[in-house]
C-alpha cells in the first residue's frame, strides 16, 4: 500500500513539476525538428542514398522517416497532456488561486511603509477607498485580531493559464477524433470518366479541366507562373441526384459533410501497342497516368510512361521549359525483369520500337484532375479549442492578476499609523516593480496632507 | 509604369539609408551615450519605418499584386515590423540605446529580401486566398517580435556575464545579481541589480560605469518578456490563420509541412520560455538564453526552411 502511495506520489511530484513539461517541450521541439530535416514517408531507398548507411538504418529502424505518426511523438503529446492535467490541479489551481492570509510585509520584495497622522480606523477607509477608485476590488479579514485588507486586480485572469490549457486538450482532443474517425484519400478522375470514393460511396465524374499559365519575363529569365486550376465535375453524393460543381484551389467542394479539394493535375495518355505492326487486343487504347505502367505480353518487358513533355524544343529536340501544351511527347522507360531500362522522348503520334516485334503508339493525352478528399469530424473542436488557446495566452500575458496586502497599525507613540503594504503578482515581483511603485506614490500623495516619511525598499528584501 | 516603379524603389531607398545611418548613430550612441546620436537615429528609425510601411503600400497600389507572397515582400514587412515594434518599445521603456542592432538586422534583412525581388509576378493558386493577406502580415510580425527580445536577451546576457566578470576580478559578492543562483523563492525579487559592476563603476573604471548605464537586468528581462509575449500569441495566431488556409488550400488544416511544422518548434520553444519564466530561479539568465536559442529557430524556420528544404509551403502548386 505504501508503496502505491510512494509511487503515486512520484508521479505526482515529477508530473506536477513545470520543469519535467519543459523537459518534455524540448524532447517534443527535438522530435518536431527532426521531421523538418529529415524527409517524411520516403521509400527507404531515398535515406540510403542521402544519408551514411548507419545514420540511414538509424531513422528507419526509430521510425524517423514517419516521426508525427510514430509512438515517440504520439507518447510524448500523450505525456505532456498528462503532465499539463496533473501540474493543472497539483499546481496551477493552488498557486494561482491563493486564499486571503496574511504575509510578513517585509520579506516581500515588493513592499512599502507610509507613515501618517490619523486616526487607523480612518486611515483604513482611505485607503480602502484609493484602491476601490482604481479598479481594484478590496476584501478584509481579520487573523489573530489583526485586520487586513487584501485589493485584487485582475483576479479573474488568474484563470488565463487553466483557459489556455484547456485549449491545448481541446485541440488535442479534436485531433483524436479525426483519427478515431475520420478518413482521407486522393483520387485521380480523367477528363469523361468517374470514380467513386471508397468511404463515402460519392460518384466524381470529371466533366472538364481547366489550367492557365502564364509565361512573365523576370530578371532571372522566364518564369512560367500556375494562374489557376479549375475542375467542372459532375457529383453525385447521398442524395443520388447528380450535380454540377466547379473545384478549384482554396475553393474546395462538400459533398455530406466530406469536403473535396483541388490538389493536382496530369496528362493521361491513350498508348496503342503494336506487336508485328498489328494492333493486339485489349492494347490498342492502353490509358496510362504518368508513373503507371503495362506489361508487354509473351516478353518480360514492361513500359512505364514516367511523364508528360509538353513542349519538345523543335531544334534540340529535347524537352522545353514551356509547360503550355504546343509540340507534346512522353518519356518513356522499357524496364527488363524488373530492372529500370533506358528512357527516351517520343513525340506524339510518333511509333517507337520496343523490340520482339513490339512497338507502341501515344495516341492522345487526356488531362485528368487530382482531388483530395477529408472527413474530419475534429474541426470544429480544434478551431474551438485554438480560439480558447489563444484567449487564454493574451489573458496570461495582458492582464497581470496582481494582490496588494495592507495592514494598518497605529503607532505605539499615539501620533498617527503606519501603512504596511507589499504587493505579489503570479509572475514574480519585476513586472510590478514600476507599478508598484507609481501606486505607493500616489496614494502616499493621496492621503497627504501631511505625509511626513515614505519609504519604498524592494532592494532591501534581499 | 516605370516611373511609378522608380517611386517605389526611391521609398526603400530612403528606408534603407535611413536604416543604416539610423543604426550607425545608435550603435556609437549604445557605446558612447552622446545624445545628439540619439537625437539623430530616434527620428532616423521613424522614417524608415514609415517609409517602408508607404513602400509595401505603393508596390501593392501600382501592381495589384498582394505584395508580401514572396521572400522580398515578407523581408521587407519583417524589417518594417521589427522596427515599429522596436520604436513602440524605445519610446515606452526609453531604450533608444539597443535600436542599433534591431535596425542594423532590418537593414541586413532588407538587402537581402531585396536579392530575391524578381518582379512582380501573379500568385500561385494556392496563394490567390484572402488567408494570404491575415496569416504572412501576423506571422511576419510574430518574428519581428522575437527579433526585439533577442536584441535585449543580448545585451542582458552581455550585461549579466560582465557582472559576473567584474565580480570574479574585482571579489565583490554579486550573488544578488545572479539570476541562477537559487536561493529561494524569497530572495528572488526585484532582482536584476549589479554590485560589482556599481562597485567598479564608482571606483572609475569606464566600462562599468558604461555597463552601468545599461538598465538593470530585471528592466531588461522585462523588456524580453513583453516582447515574447507580443510574439507568442502573434505566433499562435499565424499558425491557427495557417491551418486554417491550409484547410481550405490543400484539404487538411495540419499536413506536417516543413514550413509549418518549424513554426511548431518555434512556438514550443517559446512557450518553454513562458513557463521557465513562471519560475523565479529559472527567470533571467536562462530564460534569455532561450530567447536567443528562439531566435535562431526563427531565422531556421524563416529562411532556413526555405532555402533548403521544399514543402507545400514552395508554393508549388
Ligand atoms: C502544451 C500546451 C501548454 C500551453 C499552451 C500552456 C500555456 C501556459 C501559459 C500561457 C501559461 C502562463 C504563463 C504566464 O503566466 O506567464 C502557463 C503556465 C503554466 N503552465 Fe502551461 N501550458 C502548456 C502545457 C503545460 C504543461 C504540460 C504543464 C505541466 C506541467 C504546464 C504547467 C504550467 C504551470 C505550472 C504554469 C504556471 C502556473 C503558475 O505558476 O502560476 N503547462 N502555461
Amino acid at each position: 500500500m505504501t508503496a502505491i502511495r510512494t509511487t503515486y506520489e512520484e508521479f505526482i511530484r515529477t508530473f506536477g513539476n513545470v520543469l519535467f513539461a519543459v523537459l518534455l517541450f524540448v524532447v517534443w521541439g527535438i522530435f518536431t525538428m527532426i521531421g523538418v530535416i529529415v524527409d517524411q514517408g520516403k521509400d527507404p531507398s531515398v535515406y540510403y542514398a542521402a544519408y551514411p548507411a548507419a545514420i540511414a538504418r538509424a531513422i528507419l529502424r526509430l521510425g524517423f522517416d514517419n516521426i508525427y505518426h510514430s509512438p515517440w511523438y504520439i507518447g510524448i503529446i500523450g505525456l505532456i497532456l498528462i503532465s499539463l492535467t496533473v501540474c493543472t490541479f497539483k499546481r496551477v489551481i493552488p498557486a494561482r488561486l491563493p486564499p486571503l492570509r496574511p504575509v510578513k510585509i517585509e520579506k516581500i520584495p515588493l513592499h512599502a511603509q507610509i507613515d501618517l497622522r490619523g486616526e487607523e480606523s480612518d486611515v483604513r477607509a482611505r485607503v480602502e477607498r484609493f484602491f476601490a477608485s482604481r479598479g481594484w476590488s478590496v476584501r478584509k479579514r481579520e487573523f489573530d485580531g489583526v485586520e487586513w485588507s487584501f485589493a485584487d486586480k485582475h483576479n479573474w485572469a488568474r484563470r488565463g493559464v487553466l483557459i489556455a490549457h484547456l485549449g491545448f486538450v481541446i485541440i488535442a482532443a479534436g485531433t483524436t477524433l479525426y483519427w478515431a474517425k475520420g478518413f482521407s484519400g486522393d483520387a485521380a478522375v480523367v477528363t469523361g470518366q468517374a470514380v467513386e470514393i471508397p468511404q463515402t460511396h460519392a460518384i466524381i465524374k470529371l466533366d472538364n479541366f481547366r489550367y492557365t499559365i502564364k509565361p512573365i519575363l523576370t530578371k532571372s529569365g522566364m518564369v512560367y507562373q500556375p494562374i489557376d486550376y479549375v475542375s467542372h465535375v459532375t457529383v453525385t453524393g447521398k442524395s443520388g441526384i447528380a450535380r454540377p460543381m466547379t473545384v478549384r484551389v482554396n475553393h474546395p467542394i462538400d459533398v455530406n459533410g466530406t469536403l473535396y479539394y483541388q490538389a493536382s493535375y496530369g496528362f493521361a495518355m491513350q498508348f496503342a501497342l503494336r506487336h508485328d505492326g498489328k494492333p493486339v487486343p485489349g492494347l490498342q487504347d492502353v490509358l496510362l497516368k504518368e508513373g503507371e505502367h503495362v506489361d508487354i505480353p509473351g516478353t518480360q518487358k514492361t513500359l512505364v510512361y514516367d511523364r508528360f513533355v509538353p513542349t519538345i524544343d523543335k531544334t534540340t529536340g529535347m524537352p522545353a521549359p514551356d509547360p503550355r501544351v504546343s509540340n507534346p511527347g512522353v518519356i518513356l522507360t522499357l524496364d527488363q525483369a524488373g530492372t529500370a531500362g533506358a528512357s527516351a522522348l517520343v513525340a506524339l503520334r510518333e511509333p517507337t520500337d520496343l523490340g520482339e516485334g513490339w512497338s507502341v503508339l501515344p495516341q492522345r493525352y487526356i488531362l485528368y484532375s487530382g482531388f483530395e478528399y477529408r472527413y474530419d469530424p475534429g474541426i470544429p473542436l480544434v478551431g474551438i479549442g485554438a480560439l480558447v488557446l489563444l484567449c487564454g495566452l493574451i489573458i496570461s500575458f495582458y492582464f497581470l492578476p496582481a494582490r496588494l496586502y495592507a495592514r494598518i497599525d497605529a503607532r505605539g507613540d499615539g501620533r498617527g499609523c503606519t501603512i504596511g503594504l507589499a504587493a505579489t503578482t503570479v509572475k514574480g515581483y519585476d513586472l510590478f516593480e514600476t507599478q508598484f511603485q507609481a501606486l505607493v506614490e500616489e496614494l502616499r500623495s493621496s492621503l497627504e496632507p501631511p505625509g511626513p516619511s515614505t519609504t519604498f525598499r524592494p532592494a532591501e528584501a534581499h | 509604369m516605370n516611373g511609378h516603379l522608380q517611386a517605389d524603389e526611391l521609398l526603400m531607398i530612403v528606408s534603407i539609408a535611413c536604416y543604416i545611418i539610423g543604426a550607425l548613430a545608435l550603435l556609437v550612441y549604445f557605446f558612447s551615450r552622446e545624445v545628439w546620436l540619439r537625437n539623430l537615429g530616434a527620428p532616423l528609425a521613424i522614417v524608415g519605418c514609415v517609409a517602408q510601411f508607404a513602400q509595401l503600400v505603393v508596390r501593392y497600389e501600382l501592381t495589384g499584386v498582394w505584395p508580401l507572397l514572396n521572400l522580398y515582400g515578407s523581408l521587407s514587412l519583417f524589417a518594417a515590423m521589427s522596427v515599429g515594434i522596436f520604436i513602440v518599445f524605445a519610446i515606452r521603456y526609453k531604450a533608444w540605446y539597443a535600436g542599433g542592432f534591431v535596425l542594423a538586422l532590418a537593414a541586413i534583412s532588407l538587402a537581402y529580401g531585396v536579392t530575391w525581388n524578381e518582379g512582380t509576378m501573379p500568385p500561385v493558386p494556392s496563394l490567390q486566398s484572402y488567408w494570404a493577406k491575415i496569416h504572412v502580415p501576423i506571422v511576419v510580425s510574430s518574428y519581428a517580435a522575437f527579433l526585439v527580445a533577442f536584441v535585449f536577451s543580448i545585451i542582458f546576457l552581455v550585461k549579466y556575464y560582465a557582472e559576473k566578470r567584474i565580480a570574479r576580478e574585482t571579489n565583490v559578492a554579486s550573488h544578488a545579481a545572479l539570476a541562477d543562483d537559487d536561493l529561494g523563492e524569497q530572495r528572488i525579487s526585484v532582482r536584476g541589480e549589479t554590485p560589482a559592476i556599481e562597485a567598479a563603476a564608482a571606483a572609475g573604471s569606464p566600462l562599468a560605469q558604461w555597463l552601468a548605464s545599461l538598465p538593470t537586468l530585471s528592466q531588461l528581462d522585462v523588456i524580453v518578456y513583453r516582447a515574447i509575449a507580443i510574439g507568442l500569441p502573434l505566433i499562435s495566431l499565424g499558425i491557427i490563420t495557417g491551418a486554417a488556409w491550409a484547410k481550405e488550400a490543400w484539404g487538411a488544416y495540419w499536413q506536417w509541412d516543413p514550413k509549418e511544422t518549424a513554426a511548431l518548434a518555434t512556438w514550443i520553444v517559446y512557450l518553454a520560455y513562458m513557463h521557465l519564466h513562471t519560475r523565479n530561479a529559472w527567470r533571467g539568465l536562462r530564460t534569455n538564453w532561450v530567447s536567443v536559442l528562439g531566435f535562431g529557430i526563427v531565422v531556421f524556420t524563416y529562411l532556413g526552411v526555405n532555402i533548403w528544404i521544399s514543402g507545400l509551403h514552395s508554393y508549388k502548386m
